[in-house]
């Protein structure tokens, strides 16, 4: 991986059933920046990060992650490019509620494991940031929202990456707890040197990011 | 209730299609037994055309005994018609080709059969085509088409018909004659016609499905052929069809009896001085008859004389000897002033009593030998030995006086008419049954015979008589009754004959009227309820229909939980919420199970489909047709209703118990900690008793058995799902990283979401686990017909016997003799008799084949009478016997109480068809027409026997005394000649209808119903696997559904389409292997303690081949389902609550 870790969005649209959702949109980050997307819902807040994410394609544009168009990568090369480089956290956490706090951490190491890592070791280490380690063992119907949403930022870092993507990652939770893995976010944000994008209606929370976007009729303006 | 329908639509047609295949299987499964029932009752009506009542009789009797009882008021009053007709059984040859057909029935019918059926039966062809081709030189005959299918004839072919000569002497009497020309009667006739396998061109009075070859032949030619003008042996009566006209066999016997002469039934009363004298045409009189007569004389206070009179092939004294001469034995010689006539010494004195050991000679015989008072006489006569063969025998008598040749000494009344030695004018005419030395007989044994015919040359004691010559058929040849004082001696003869005939009438073998239409009726209930056999062979599918719709239901409840919850919430009573789920469950379960009537009917259909074709071992002919009964549909229908039912409410029952806070979170789960020491009990519990079952089938009789491997196998089976519960349900800390592939990492991935939808897991693996387990059981259980066959050991189901034999018409020969065989006929072959060969021949009553090849349900089984070589012998496996002895088979003779006998039957046969036990008895009814009780003491294992029960020969003779000859042969011979023995049996003994079978076919018959059986159940086992894998891919891709948000994730994470496939696969594939897994090795244990004690080979390949398709079957299944759910778009879960699954995606499943 370069050292000056760039994501570029180049005009990128995305259209469905005829549906403009995303007309236009462009902007680039560096390694270390974070940048908050807010708009109205319906706005394509979900769709420009699920195109970042490398989910689905963009209907006109261009994005490239570290100088290369993961779009043009062929199936498993996508998913291993996803698997190493992006990390996700959603809205509601999706845990696998069959797996325990620290299994649910390991599964994106499931697949593309590098020989001879020690994915077992970064689980926990970022499971003590996350202020989980007590609850290693315990599964997802046992924990609270907040708790289940930490355990959801410890698997989308699990793997290192170097883009970190958030769905509105507080929506779920009362104020006081989205305030504490809000700080969570960021904080991991800074030690790990990932770029942050997150989508969030908070506007508290987008005000700590180091840039913010809105989206609004398919275009973005930044704040 | 109306909008959840509609709103659920798609979750609800799936609950319904599940009611619906409920229904069809278990309400199939009844109209399988409508059919099979309906069936056999449509066939009992066809071949019986109008008859409602026949009477076929051992002796031929007058023909115009019809036209009396058609007369009789009471007749008339409650019946129709009455038809009279001989019916006899044989065997046919072509002519030409030398093609043969044995068990042929001749029928012998004149223009009144025509009345038996509507004018367009076949009986009115049989009649019309009897009366073409006029100019031909024989007879015509008319054969239905499952005769002429065996024989190959065209019309007008000669075709020969060997049929038994009928013989009023009993063969088995020292008269009766036994060699092949008087025993066989050969017909050549010109075939005129072929009828349908139709109406009365299939008449049979016994009831089996299979088609009978019936031989129509014109009553006078037949009559002619036979010598017996004017004469029947059958009659067919029609009851009458007005209501209350209905004929009962009692009327018609009651009827039949006032009309019965005593010439019906072989009786006659000569006319003598002042007395008449009792005769049988049998030559001796039937035990019951002579009971009757002396009872009846003694109530009527007339003066009786019994009279057993035999041939003595010589008397001799010193060097003297008189040939051929008659001696009656009397039971008290009669004194002077007796109605019977003078018997006095020469010098008038009255005849002095005899001791046993002493003997009177008449005037004439003691001048011709010279003897007197108190000298020594040998008296030299026939006697039968073993197996019909003749033999003289002498006895010693000292000669107590010389009786004058008049009265009674002289009264030729004394003999009967002796067969072939009665009414010819010379003694050198004779022809006796025996060989005779015509030259011993001298010019004054001529003039004696003129003189006085046949009259008595000596007389002996009535005991020492009985001691000598008794025989099974009777102890008198005669019996003289006078009328008592002052009685008119016409008006007392005319009293004796009626009494006779009114108490002896039913005694005469086969005089008496069978309700053969209502008896076939009731037969035609079956001797397998079907309904039940399919019922249970469908039980795993209704099972699995009944589990689908619990489980497409408790999706629908889960996919409902927060509606439930809001409910609970807002304060409505637990029950309420129950019943309004259980409102729709009823509502689903009642037009589900309607649409499954439909399905019914189809699937019974189908089932009958299979029976009539591939399944034929089992049916015999294809004769089954689909019947549907209006009570079958309903039952059907209810209790499919009631089932689903079950199911919903045990459903909505878990749903119901959880907290409203997890319902309104829309999660419907969790295991209490309790529940998962109940199971490790459970676990331990049915695998200790499991085992126990297992291991105890092999110290018990195989009935026990069987039930104790079915119970140790599904305790097994639970055993194992316990242990798959506990295993889901473990402490799941550990195990999900770790070395590995990608591939192993999805693998184990797949294995640990297993346990998410514990339930939902636990229905899969049970559902193919019970199917694996009914599968591999029902594998390891089929036998194959070689299993035993090519040992030749004693003890197996031949007994040690390569071939078995029955004849249509007896053999009263012993073809291990080679004088019986050059009386049977047999040219040569001789060699391959001396070489080993033994041949057992058994006594064989006609009567029901009690085999599972007959679908009626018995009521006269084919009895057969063991001799005591045979018993002694022993050999065949028992399955049960009644007293613990080295030689079962020495059971049969034991004596039991009185009207009760030993019997041997077969196990299958005696359980599942006479539906008896060991020890019970079975009302059978002896040759005289009583009541005798056939106790089972021994019940033989997988035998040949399976068609018949077995007595002993001693017992056969005494209740059967009127059936001579053997009819039914064990061959043991080596392996290697059986064919060429079979061949010159066949061969040389053809006319007698002689068929013989390889012992492993007979063998392989029965098996091949059992395997029928077997393929059936795990066809249908076979269907509630695809159930099962239905139910695995509806839950794979219920649980992809749901869990979209989760699929998403895994892909944001970088996880390929093909990973989470492999995954999902992964998933139920370790369900359907632990399912295949648990099932197959609780069968296999459970069959392990019968494959390892008799050596039985396990089919490993077809085993192996079964479940890698079912392995295959459910990998597509789950692949496919995979396919489906992947293909779907995931990213919208990652924005929904848990991805939770609207109706409308539901039902696309």
């Amino acid at each position: 991986m370069d050292d000056h870790f760039t994501l570029r969005v180049s005009q990128v649209g995305k259209s469905f059933a005829g549906v403009q959702v995303l007309d236009g949109v462009s902007f680039e980050l560096t390694q270390g920046q974070s940048l908050a997307v807010t708009g109205p819902s319906g706005s394509g807040k979900s769709t420009l990060l699920h195109l970042i994410g490398t989910l689905e394609p963009p209907s006109s544009g261009r994005i490239t992650i570290a100088g290369r168009d993961p779009f043009a990568l062929r199936e498993r090369e996508v998913a291993a490019f996803r698997n190493q480089i992006i990390g996700f956290v959603f809205q509601d956490h999706h845990l696998l509620p069959q797996y325990s706090v620290l299994e649910n951490v390991l599964v994106p190491t499931m697949v593309f494991r590098r020989k001879g890592e020690d994915v077992e070791e970064r689980a926990l280490e970022l499971l003590r940031a996350v202020g989980l380690s007590h609850r290693l063992h315990h599964f997802p119907g046992e924990l609270s929202g907040g708790e289940s949403q930490r355990v959801a930022v410890a698997r989308a870092l699990v793997n290192n990456p170097r883009l970190l993507l958030c769905d509105e990652p507080t929506g779920n939770l009362d104020h006081t707890t989205a305030a504490a893995v809000a700080a969570l976010l960021l904080e991991l944000h800074r030690s790990e040197q990932t770029i942050l994008i997150a989508v969030t209606h908070n506007l508290d929370l987008a005000a700590s990011f180091d840039r913010r976007i809105e989206l609004k009729g398919g275009n973005c303006v930044e704040v | 209730m109306r909008r959840s329908l509609i709103h659920f639509r798609g979750l609800h047609t799936a609950v319904l299609l599940s009611s619906a295949a409920a229904t069809a299987v278990l309400t199939g499964a009844l109209l399988v037994g409508d059919s099979v029932r309906g069936s056999l009752r449509d066939l009992t009506l066809e071949r019986l055309g109008r008859i409602d009542h026949a009477l076929v009789a051992q002796p031929f009797f007058r023909q115009e005994l019809s036209a009396d009882l058609a007369a009789e008021l009471s007749f008339a009053a409650s019946f129709e018609d009455v038809v009279p007709a001989i019916l006899l059984s044989g065997s046919a040859l072509d002519a030409h080709t030398r093609n043969r057909a044995s068990r042929i029935q001749v029928i012998g019918v004149d223009w009144d059969f025509a009345s038996l059926e509507g004018p367009e039966g076949p009986a009115a062809t049989v009649l019309e085509q009897l009366r073409g081709m006029p100019d031909r030189h024989f007879a015509p005959v008319v054969i239905n088409q499952s005769l002429q299918k065996e024989l190959q004839v065209e019309i007008g072919d000669p075709i020969l018909l060997s049929i038994e000569r009928r013989s009023e002497i009993h063969r088995e009497y020292v008269f009766g004659r036994r060699n092949s020309a008087a025993v066989i009667q050969t017909l050549r006739l010109t075939l005129s016609g072929v009828v349908p396998d139709r109406g009365l061109g299939r008449l049979a009075l016994h009831p089996h499905q299979n088609l009978p070859l019936n031989a129509f032949v014109a009553l006078a030619d037949l009559q002619k052929a036979l010598g017996r003008k004017g004469q029947v042996n059958a009659l067919f009566a029609v009851a009458g069809e007005s209501p209350g006209s209905t004929g009962s066999t009692r009327t018609l016997q009651d009827a039949l009896h006032r009309v019965l002469r005593l010439e019906d039934l072989g009786l006659s009363l000569r006319t003598g001085s002042g007395f008449f004298a009792l005769e049988a045409e049998s030559f001796i009189l039937p035990r019951h008859v002579t009971a009757t007569a002396r009872e009846l004389a003694l109530e009527m206070g007339a003066p009786f004389q019994p009279i057993l009179t035999n041939l003595a092939t010589r008397i001799t004294f010193k060097d003297r000897s008189v040939p051929y001469s008659t001696i009656a034995a009397l039971d008290a010689v009669q004194r002077e002033g007796s109605p019977f006539g003078v018997f006095e010494l020469t010098d008038g004195s009255p005849a002095p009593l005899l001791a046993e050991d002493e003997i009177l000679l008449n005037e004439w015989a003691a001048r011709d030998l010279g003897a007197e008072t108190g000298d020594m006489i040998e008296v030299t006569y026939h006697v039968v030995g073993s197996r019909g063969m003749l033999r003289t025998a002498t006895d010693r008598f000292r000669l107590s006086g010389v009786v004058a040749l008049r009265g009674m000494a002289a009264d030729p009344l004394l003999t009967p008419a002796f067969p072939g030695i009665q009414n010819v004018d010379d003694m050198s005419d004779w022809d006796p049954p025996f060989a005779i030395d015509l030259s011993a007989i001298r010019d004054r044994d001529e003039a004696y015979w003129d003189e006085f015919g046949a009259a008595p040359k000596a007389f002996i004691a009535a005991g020492a008589g009985r001691s000598l010559w008794r025989s099974r058929f009777g102890d008198l040849t005669g019996m003289w009754i006078a009328p008592p004082a002052h009685a008119d001696e016409p008006e007392v003869r005319l009293h004796f004959q009626r009494e006779l005939l009114r108490r002896t009438g039913p005694g005469v073998e086969g005089m008496s009227f069978q309700p053969v239409k209502s008896r076939s009726l009731e037969a035609a209930a079956g001797a397998t309820d079907f309904a039940m056999l399919f019922m249970g062979f469908s039980s795993f599918l209704i099972f699995s229909s009944a589990l689908m719709v619990g489980l497409i239901f408790r999706l629908g409840v889960e996919q409902r939980a927060k509606e439930i919850g809001v409910l609970l919430a807002m304060g409505y009573p637990l029950a309420f919420v129950r019943w309004r789920f259980m409102a729709e469950g009823g509502v689903l379960a009642a037009l589900g199970s309607a649409v499954g009537i439909g399905g019914a009917v189809l699937y019974a259909w189908l089932l009958m489909a299979g029976l009539r074709s591939s399944w034929s071992a089992a049916a015999g002919t294809p004769f089954l047709d689909l019947h549907v009964q209006p009570l079958s549909l309903a039952s059907g229908y209810m209790v499919s209703v009631a089932v689903v039912l079950a199911f919903i409410g045990w459903t909505v029952r878990q749903c119901g118990r959880q907290p409203v806070r997890a319902l309104l979170n829309g999660t419907v789960a969790g295991r209490k900690a309790g529940s998962r020491r109940r199971t490790r009990v459970v676990a331990i519990a049915c695998l200790g008793s499991g085992g126990a079952s297992v291991s105890l089938t092999s110290f018990v009789d195989s009935a026990v058995a069987a039930g104790l491997f079915f119970a140790g196998g599904t305790l097994l089976l639970v055993a194992g799902l316990a242990l798959l519960s506990l295993w889901l349900g473990r402490d799941r800390g550990r195990g999900l990283s770790g070395a590995g592939s990608d591939c192993a990492r999805l693998v184990r991935m797949g294995i640990r979401n297993s346990s998410r939808h514990h339930g939902r897991s636990m229905v899969c693996a049970a559902l193919v686990g019970c199917a694996c387990f009914i599968i591999v059981a029902v594998e390891a259980n089929r036998r194959t017909a070689t299993e035993d066959a090519a040992s030749g050991l004693k003890e197996s189901g031949h007994g040690g016997f390569a071939l078995l034999a029955e004849a249509d018409i007896p053999l009263h020969h012993d073809l291990n003799s080679p004088r019986g065989r050059e009386e049977l006929g047999f040219a040569g072959g001789d060699a391959v008799f001396q070489r080993g060969t033994r041949i057992f021949s058994l006594r064989s009553l006609p009567g029901e084949d009690i085999s599972c090849l007959n679908l009626y349900q018995p009521q006269r089984p084919k009895l057969l009478g063991v001799p005591a070589e045979l018993i002694h012998r022993g050999g065949f496996r028992f399955q049960q016997t009644l007293e613990d002895v080295e030689n079962p088979w020495s059971l049969l003779e034991e004596e039991l109480e009185p009207g009760v006998i030993a019997a041997i039957g077969d196990y299958n046969s005696v359980q599942w068809i006479l539906h008896r036990g060991l020890g019970e008895d079975l009302l059978v009814q002896d040759g005289m027409g009583r009541d005798l009780r056939l106790r089972l003491v021994g019940l033989l294992k997988d035998s040949i026997f399976q068609g018949e029960l077995l007595i002993s020969e001693t017992n056969f003779n005494h209740y059967f005394p009127d059936h001579s000859g053997f009819g039914y042969f064990l061959v043991q011979t080596a392996g290697e000649r059986a064919a060429h023995l079979s061949s010159i049996l066949e061969g040389s003994l053809g006319a007698f209808g002689f068929d013989v079978t390889p012992t492993a076919e007979r063998l392989a018959e029965y098996r091949a119903v059992e395997n029928t059986y077997l393929s059936t159940f795990q066809v249908l086992g076979g269907l509630g696997l695809l159930w099962g894998t239905l139910g695995l891919g509806v839950l794979l891709l219920r649980n992809a559904i749901e869990r979209r948000g989760e699929l998403a994730t895994l892909r944001a994470c970088g996880f390929r389409n093909s990973r989470l496939a492999l995954m999902l696969l992964a998933e139920n594939g370790f369900l359907l292997g632990t399912g295949i897994f648990m099932g197959a090795l609780a069968a296999l244990v459970a069959v392990a303690p019968r494959v390892l004690s008799s050596g039985a080979q396990v089919p490993w390949l077809s085993l192996a081949l079964s479940l890698s398709l079912v392995l295959a079957a459910g990998l597509a299944a789950s692949a496919s389902a995979a396919h489906w759910a992947l293909r779907q778009p995931l990213l919208p879960a990652l924005k929904t609550d848990q991805g939770v699954v609207r109706a409308g995606q539901i039902s696309t499943i």
